[in-house]
């Protein structure tokens, strides 16, 4: 259960974010229709972990490109217009489009991972309205603080607050 | 003593018979509703064939009156390829391009499948027997008039000739008339007056200096195989090679191959020769009469007078054809030449009993009179090859009964009455002599394609289904009659039949020789009118009209215009400019007699006072690839004959115009020129002789270098990497040491280009030995648009349309280069070379396939897997010999137009070689199927592959031996030692393609060379 | 369905043009967040112009089916083919559409990466051209292939026979390059689309299309830290796709340039093929672009700044084209083959004169006119130009592919070529196929990047505010950080 508010302007919804902060609220979650300098700045969280994907999809992706076109070609070993049977030079370009795929790929999984997503049933704590043009905030919270967190809200010029359960 | 058990009932015996006879009553109808296909003819093959294996009969070709040995290879009783006899005196085992054909004339399509009689205009089936005894009621009806009967039949050598006169005679009727329309009867005859031999031997190695007035040895002329043979064996001498001058308005396949190229006036050759001859007439009036520079002139008479032994050989088709010829003799008998380059002790024998187109004529003239109740004719298609002014169809039209025993529907059994097909050459029994005193022995090598019958067999059933005539033959059919006549009888025969010659003469023994006909008057040419003159000359390719009807021929592009599926009419640069004529566009030539017109073929070797026309096409029947392809030459030809008989071709006077309808070219040539990229390359004698420059012998490849693709290094060395590394143990099938053997070799090819004439027996003996489809007939054509009617239209049924789109599938082919002759000048050289997929060291083809389809084999061949092959043409753009062909419809496909093997032509098919699919790429593999055979032959013998134990299609039909193949890694084979000839050189070396194929540079003797 | 809006405000062009090809894009016709959505959702409702057009796309692509149909049975003879002209017609037609298919990528990656903000309101109309235009190309190589049912046999898969494809093959790398091409732009289109599809979701009344659009929108919530990482990702994407994307025409030039063939084998093929196709990416852009601006109302979003931007790449492009003709004859000239000078005079003088002027014309000379602001800021002209510069770059590819084939080492194989009713049918087929799939796009799919346009729309704001460094009241804007700067070493 918890708090979601809803507002209309991004400096108050900024304002909203640091003063919960100030009263050690930090399990926040913010809407906002577009991503906006100032939420991040005011909500600080931690780097993306989403290069890792990438650097592992990408390095994966080369070896196997790499070994796939060597491999084969040892395997059965003909000559064509006299290059050696195993060209590395050549098979550069079919590693360099594998690390771009499964890079690539795994950068996608990376963000979905991270961003728990697909999530295809809607939770407590969001409104339609938060893809639309207002601001949101979201904070799960035990009955004896939500009073506080409701008048803080308000303070800061929420236009709708709602109790979730 | 058994009881009958239930006498009312059934047996239970009979029971069970009614019961398995039904049983097998209805497995019988099961099988029959599908229609059976036989995979192999037999279904209980006869002790001597192995499926799968080869048997070889030694039989005798027909094509022409040379009468060549051919072995025909037959596959599970089918006959799937001809090859020269090497045994044989007059080819010694090459052929030419027609001889190759003649399967196809076996397997043609539109064979008459059986005896058929016209009743009410319609052709209708009969029976032998029926047949038969309609023939020998006719004769038995002709009473007196028998003396008035025709037989008339191809030239031909051999017993059949005198079987058939003393045929005839049992019937009162006269001897019969053999018919050869291409030999030069005025050179018969004027041998005969001076030689007392029709056609003695010709020693062209003996020769310094040959020079020929008209005679296209080459092509048409006598006997063309032995000719070429002789005559490339003389060029092979290099340096010390004859010279060769050829006299003549038109610059023929003989002509082109000449160093120099005399371009007279048509019928001012007697001028020259007699003035060469000082028999009568001085140089200069020789030089105004045949409008050629006099020092030209000076010049040869000089070189006749210095160069001793030479050789003067005359041909032409004039009405003095005969005055010529006598002059020519008189030539070479001033000049010493007689029994050194010209030797009658050695006659050859073929064309003694040739009949002449003047007899030809006269019996039309009999026929057209009404005075003939019953003509008869084999293989000669007089409608045809005679001048549309001799309305020979309305001749024919007024025989009461007319009896063909061709085998084909030309025009001429068109209009007979009773048609009594014979069987093909390599279907019966016959023997043919061209030399004195050997038999060349002709035998079946396979069973009868159609219900065909020997003609030799129906006449004998004619006489011998009358009780009164039926003891003229006690044998029982012509093979037997020969076995009577063979010396040694049967058991001799039949141990000749394996070499296919024996010695004796069955001509002497059976046949008077020849009495020359009275020779007429030569009939003027009337009315002649216009100011340029008409050539008319046979076609190399097609003869008189006979290759008319096999595809092989048809396809193949004339040796010297490139143009197939198509007349066309020679004219001069300058002329064409004159009447505003290009290429394509139609040309109209009126004679006194008619007119031709054909699309022009702009050629530098015709004077600009003349147009040529070849013979050959223009059928208006002989089946569905001959038929309204091209035009007869002949329409436009007034009848006018020389005084041995022969028809004058070349000196009838024509106006020519431009006609409105162009057609483009169905030519395999892209450019005539070689724009200096080397492609043929040729010596002087001069440079020759020159001391060699240190960098020319410059050679692909080379022993010491560590790595360096070529024919001069293991195939190993053609890759890079490991393989090239000779100190890597790891090579695979690539290492000579391999189990596989197969990197032991390096198969390779030269091509002398000295040798070589440009004839294009090679192109055809390719079609045959590797199953390419003929792409150029009329219903072979693309689709035009989206929407077809059932008549075909939609389609582009022109014929050659493929070939229009540059889509001919010859995987060898001859390139025809000019050089120089820009301006006009008949002083021009011209190259043949022989092209075919290089097999590439380093293959530009290789590495962009992106299936593996074509790689480079261990024993370095550039192999193309059909199987794997997608169809993405890339190859094709990589290579820069431009051998790779591609299958762009069903060629192999029944059910589609495109299908280029309908029954029974199918039955050619090589069973070693796959019949490619829609969309796959195909090329020259250099023969892989025999190569492999070769090897397992070996294998099987437990011994080593012996040096040119064996060779490719091409090289061995190459009648001029041009191609030579081999192992080029092991020194024995001969090809390893040609490929270091000083006159090697690879084409477009400069790529760096390291080609298998070494050609060898032309020779050339310009006038006043080094002698 | 939301609402249609009123037609959308006169928009007033500053009288000094503003430096639009950096970051500083305005959209003075934006007011806030909620006109966005109101007027992109509205540009999806179909209209009969549209069921016209999509009829008429289907007709030609069933057109050229029936006629590749046609041809499979027929065999590749019917068409133009002329030996050794091996490649003709749809050759062309491949690199041309995946030439056309270079402009989406470039837009949405290398532009994003220069932080050119012009790129936000045509980046989605380009990707969705990419992604149609490779699914387009990517027929071709089969269509011409003799035995389009082996096409299989071209992808590495483990078989029974053992046999896997040449990897030395330029094909093979065009397998490779095409589908991984194709695979990372759709996956580039399909991720920028999510936060519009949530957009779209929750405007969404009909349930059953609302349900589609939650399950397309994987859920998304506009939440703060889906933002984060999708930001983070969209970097990688673009840092991946850019080097891809210069890499995919150069292996389409690899081709060419592996072949000896005169005219083929040269050095400069890679970067030129690259320039040619980004270029002929533009034009194809603002052949789509221009009208549906005009169709959808949409001035006010891609403006005539945008435009005039668009415009200055598509000359710079030009540019390099032209001058990479111009090296390719100098260098003919300069090396003293005989062959390559012949075969470029034969191109250029000869036989096929017409075909390369057509190029010289369409692709040096026209676009020359960019010079002049007037026509840069002229939709109507610019519309005009992507005509000819398509036409230009299918001829430019003609002109590299038929006359080098016809023209080659061998005279005596020299030939011409003319397409057939085959090749001409599949080629119309082709472009039915691609308008098929952007016109079904357009109007189910928002074909202006909503959430990256309320980027540049100013946010509401209630005071003057501590952040006001940031928070510009100007409405100029803000550019987004996805991380803090030094991150992308």
């Amino acid at each position: 259960m918890g708090i979601l508010a809803a507002f209309r302007e991004l400096d108050a919804t900024v304002d909203a974010i640091e003063d919960l902060k100030k009263q050690k609220i930090t399990d926040i979650t913010v809407y906002t229709p577009t991503p906006r300098h100032e939420i991040e700045e005011a909500v600080h969280p931690p780097t993306s972990p989403v290069r890792k994907f990438t650097l592992i999809g990408g390095v994966s992706g080369v070896c196997f490109g790499y070994w796939i076109a060597i491999w084969s070609s040892d395997y059965w070993p003909l000559v064509v217009g006299g290059k050696p049977v195993a060209s590395w030079v050549p098979y550069t370009i079919i590693g360099f489009e594998v690390m771009v795929l499964v890079g690539a790929l795994s950068t996608v999984a990376g963000m979905f991972i991270n961003s728990r997503i697909p999530k295809i049933t809607m939770t407590v704590g969001f409104d339609p309205r938060f893809t639309h043009g207002d601001f949101g905030i979201w904070v799960p919270a035990e009955p004896d603080k939500v009073r506080a967190v409701e008048e803080t809200m308000r303070r800061h010029g929420a236009v709708e607050v709602r109790h979730e359960r | 003593m058994t009881q009958p058990s239930g006498s009312a009932g059934v047996k239970r015996r009979d029971f069970l018979k009614v019961l398995g006879a039904a049983g097998a009553a209805t497995t019988t109808v099961g099988c029959f509703q599908e229609d059976v296909e036989k995979l192999i003819p037999y279904l209980v093959s006869p002790d001597d064939t192995v499926p799968g294996v080869s048997t070889y009969y030694a039989t005798t070709c027909r094509e022409c009156a040379a009468g060549c040995g051919v072995i025909a290879e037959t596959r599970d009783g089918r006959a799937i390829k001809l090859e020269g006899n090497p045994a044989h005196p007059v080819n010694q085992g090459a052929l030419c391009a027609r001889g190759q054909a003649s399967l196809q004339g076996l397997y043609n399509p539109d064979r008459y499948r059986e005896p058929m009689v016209r009743r009410n205009g319609r052709l209708e089936r009969i029976s032998w027997d029926d047949a038969t005894r309609m023939l020998h009621d006719r004769i038995a009806g002709l009473g007196a008039g028998a003396a008035n009967a025709l037989f008339i039949n191809q030239h031909e050598t051999g017993s059949f000739p005198a079987f058939l006169d003393q045929w005839l005679a049992g019937y009162n009727m006269p001897a019969h008339i053999a018919y050869d329309g291409e030999a030069p009867h005025a050179v018969l005859q004027a041998n005969r007056q001076t030689y007392g031999v029709a056609w003695p031997a010709l020693d062209f190695t003996a020769a310094r200096l040959i020079v020929s007035v008209g005679a296209d040895f080459l092509d048409t002329w006598g006997a063309s195989v032995p000719q070429q043979l002789a005559f490339a064996d003389a060029r092979a001498k290099l340096a010390d090679a004859p010279r060769f001058v050829y006299i003549g308005p038109r610059r023929s396949l003989t002509g082109l191959n000449a160093d120099e190229w005399i371009a007279c006036k048509p019928g001012s050759e007697l001028a020259i020769v007699n003035a060469l001859a000082g028999r009568g007439g001085s140089i200069a009036d020789a030089a105004t009469a045949s409008g050629v520079d006099q020092a030209v002139l000076q010049q040869l008479a000089n070189e006749i007078s210095a160069t001793k032994p030479s050789l003067v050989l005359s041909g032409v088709t004039t009405t003095n054809a005969l005055d010529v010829a006598l002059a020519v003799n008189a030539l070479n008998q001033a000049a010493g030449n007689v029994g050194v380059t010209i030797k009658p002790a050695e006659a050859l024998v073929s064309f003694d009993r040739a009949g002449t187109p003047n007899e030809l004529r006269d019996a039309v003239q009999r026929m057209a009179s009404g005075a003939v109740p019953l003509a008869m004719f084999r293989g000669v298609n007089p409608v045809h090859v005679l001048p549309k002014s001799l309305r020979v169809a309305e001749a024919i039209g007024k025989v009461p009964f007319k009896v063909s025993f061709s085998s084909y529907p030309d025009e001429t059994s068109e209009l007979c009455d009773l048609i009594l097909p014979d069987d093909h050459p390599l279907e019966s029994w016959g023997d043919a002599e061209s030399v004195r005193g050997s038999i060349s022995l002709q035998q079946p090598a396979m069973d009868r394609v159609f219900k065909t019958r020997a003609t030799a067999d129906v006449l004998i059933g004619v006489t011998k289904g009358d009780p009164a005539t039926a003891s003229r033959y006690p044998v029982a059919d012509y093979r037997n009659w020969l076995i009577g006549r063979f010396p040694g009888g049967a058991a001799a025969l039949g141990t000749a039949l394996a070499r296919g010659i024996a010695s004796g003469s069955s001509l002497q023994s059976t046949a008077a020789p020849r009495t020359a006909p009275a020779a007429p008057t030569a009939a003027p040419l009337e009315g002649q009118q216009g100011d340029m003159y008409l050539v008319v000359y046979p076609s190399p390719v097609l003869g008189d009209g006979r290759g008319g009807n096999k595809p092989w021929l048809q396809e193949l592009p004339d040796p010297v215009s490139k143009i197939a599926w198509q007349s066309w009419i020679e004219i001069h640069p300058a002329t064409a400019a004159r009447l505003g004529i290009h290429n394509g566009d139609h040309v109209k030539v009126d004679t006194a007699a008619g007119s031709v017109t054909a699309p022009a073929f702009i050629y530098l070797g015709v004077r600009p006072d003349v147009v040529g026309i070849a013979t050959g096409r223009g059928h208006t029947a002989y089946g569905r690839y001959a038929q309204n392809i091209g035009v007869n030459a002949l329409d436009a030809l007034p009848v006018a004959h020389d005084t041995a008989g022969g028809l004058a071709l070349t000196s009838v006077k024509a106006r020519v115009s431009k006609a409105a309808e162009f057609s483009p070219l169905v030519t395999t040539e892209g450019s005539a020129r070689q724009h200096g990229r080397g492609i043929a390359q040729a010596l002087t004698v001069a440079e020759l002789n020159a001391p060699p420059a240190a960098e020319e012998h410059h050679f692909a490849g080379d022993k010491d270098h560590e790595f360096l693709p070529g024919l001069r290094s293991p195939v190993a060395n053609d890759a890079q990497g490991v393989l090239g590394n000779p100190k890597s143990k790891d090579k695979g099938m690539y290492d000579p040491e391999h189990w596989s053997g197969m990197a032991k070799r390096r198969w390779a090819m030269t091509v002398d280009l000295a040798r070589c004439t440009g004839c294009s027996a090679c192109v055809t003996a390719c079609y045959a030995e590797n199953n390419i489809p003929t792409v150029g007939a009329p219903w072979q054509g693309r689709s035009l648009r989206p929407f077809h009617s059932s008549d075909g239209s939609g389609w582009d049924t022109r014929p050659g349309a493929n070939i229009l789109k540059g889509r001919e599938m010859a995987w060898i082919r001859i390139e025809r280069y000019f050089e120089g002759g820009e301006d006009g000048s008949p002083d021009f050289d011209t190259r043949f070379v022989p092209m075919l997929c290089q097999h590439c060291g380093n293959a530009p083809c290789e590495p962009v396939c992106p299936v593996y389809a074509t790689y480079h084999s261990p024993d370095g061949l550039n192999v193309q897997v059909y199987n794997r092959c997608v169809g993405t043409r890339y190859c094709s753009n990589g290579c820069p010999y431009k051998v790779r062909y591609f299958n762009w419809h069903g060629y192999g496909e029944p059910a589609r137009r495109q299908y280029a093997f309908p029954e029974p032509l199918n039955w050619q098919l090589n069973p070693d070689v796959t019949v490619r699919g829609k969309g796959v790429m195909e090329k020259c593999t250099f023969c892989v199927q025999r190569i492999r055979e070769a090897e397992h032959r070996a294998k099987l013998e437990n011994r080593e592959v012996a040096p040119d134990e064996f060779t490719t299609a091409c090289a061995q039909a190459c009648p001029s031996r041009a191609i030579t193949f081999g192992d080029a890694a092991d020194e024995n084979w001969s090809v390893a030692r040609l490929a270091e000839d000083r006159r090697a050189y690879h084409v477009f070396e400069e790529l760096n393609t390291f080609t298998a194929v070494v050609y060898l540079k032309k020779v050339n003797h310009p006038a006043g060379g080094a002698r | 369905m939301a609402t249609t809006t009123a037609r959308p405000p006169a928009v007033k062009e500053p009288a000094t043009r503003p430096n639009v090809a950096s970051a500083n894009v305005q959209l003075p016709g934006v007011r806030d967040y909620e006109q966005v959505d109101t007027e992109i959702s509205a540009t999806l409702k179909p209209t009969a112009g549209w069921f016209g057009a999509l009829g008429l796309a289907i007709a030609m692509f069933l057109w050229g089916a029936g006629a590749w149909t046609y041809q499979i049975y027929w065999g590749l003879g019917n068409a133009g083919y002329n030996p050794p002209v091996m490649w003709g017609v749809y050759i062309i037609s491949f690199v041309f559409w995946v030439g056309i298919g270079h402009a989406g990528t470039l837009i949405s990656a290398i532009l994003y990466l220069f932080r050119a903000g012009f790129r936000t309101t045509i980046y989605r109309c380009a990707e969705a051209m990419t992604v149609f235009a490779v699914m387009t190309a990517g027929l071709f190589p089969i269509i011409h292939i003799g035995r389009p049912w082996k096409f299989f046999w071209l992808i590495p898969y483990p078989n029974w026979r053992l046999i896997w494809p040449n990897f030395k093959s330029p094909l093979v790398w065009d397998v490779f390059a095409i589908s991984t091409y194709l695979t990372v732009s759709s996956t580039f289109l399909y991720v920028g689309l999510v936060p519009d599809i949530a957009v779209l979701r929750d405007r969404e009344t009909n349930p059953i299309r609302k349900r589609i659009l939650a399950v397309l929108s994987l859920g998304w919530r506009n939440s703060e830290r889906e933002w984060r990482h999708f930001a983070r990702m969209y970097l990688f994407l673009a840092a991946f796709s850019t080097p891809l994307v210069l890499s995919v025409h150069s292996v389409v030039s690899f081709d060419f340039a592996m072949a000896i063939t005169p005219g083929w084998h040269t050095t400069i093929f890679p970067p030129y093929f690259v320039a040619g196709a980004i270029f002929s990416g533009i034009g194809m852009v603002f052949t789509i672009i221009i009208p549906i601006r005009k169709f959808f109302k949409l001035q006010h979003y891609v403006t005539i700044n945008h435009l005039d931007a668009a415009a200055k790449l598509c000359l710079t492009t030009s540019l390099i084209v032209g001058s990479a003709y111009i090296i390719e004859f100098w260098i003919a000239w300069y090396s003293g083959n005989a062959v390559e000078q012949q075969y470029f005079i034969n191109r250029v003088f000869g036989q096929w004169w017409w075909a390369a002027w057509i190029m010289l014309t369409c692709n040096m000379i026209f676009p020359l006119s960019l010079f002049s602001q007037k026509l840069r800021r002229n939709p109507a002209w610019l519309f005009i130009l992507s005509i000819f510069i398509n036409l230009g770059m299918w001829f430019e590819r003609f002109v590299i592919i038929v006359p080098s084939l016809s023209h080659e080492f061998e005279p005596w194989q020299w030939s011409g070529y003319v397409p057939s009713w085959v090749d001409t049918s599949i080629l119309v087929g082709s472009f039915g196929w691609f308008f098929m799939w952007f016109l079904l796009f357009i109007k189910q799919l928002p074909v202006i990047a909503i959430a990256e346009v309320k980027e540049i729309v100013p946010p509401k704001l209630r005071t003057a505010h501590p952040h006001a460094d940031h928070v510009d009241t100007s409405g100029r804007h803000q550019e987004y950080e996805p991380d803090t700067p030094g991150e992308f070493a």
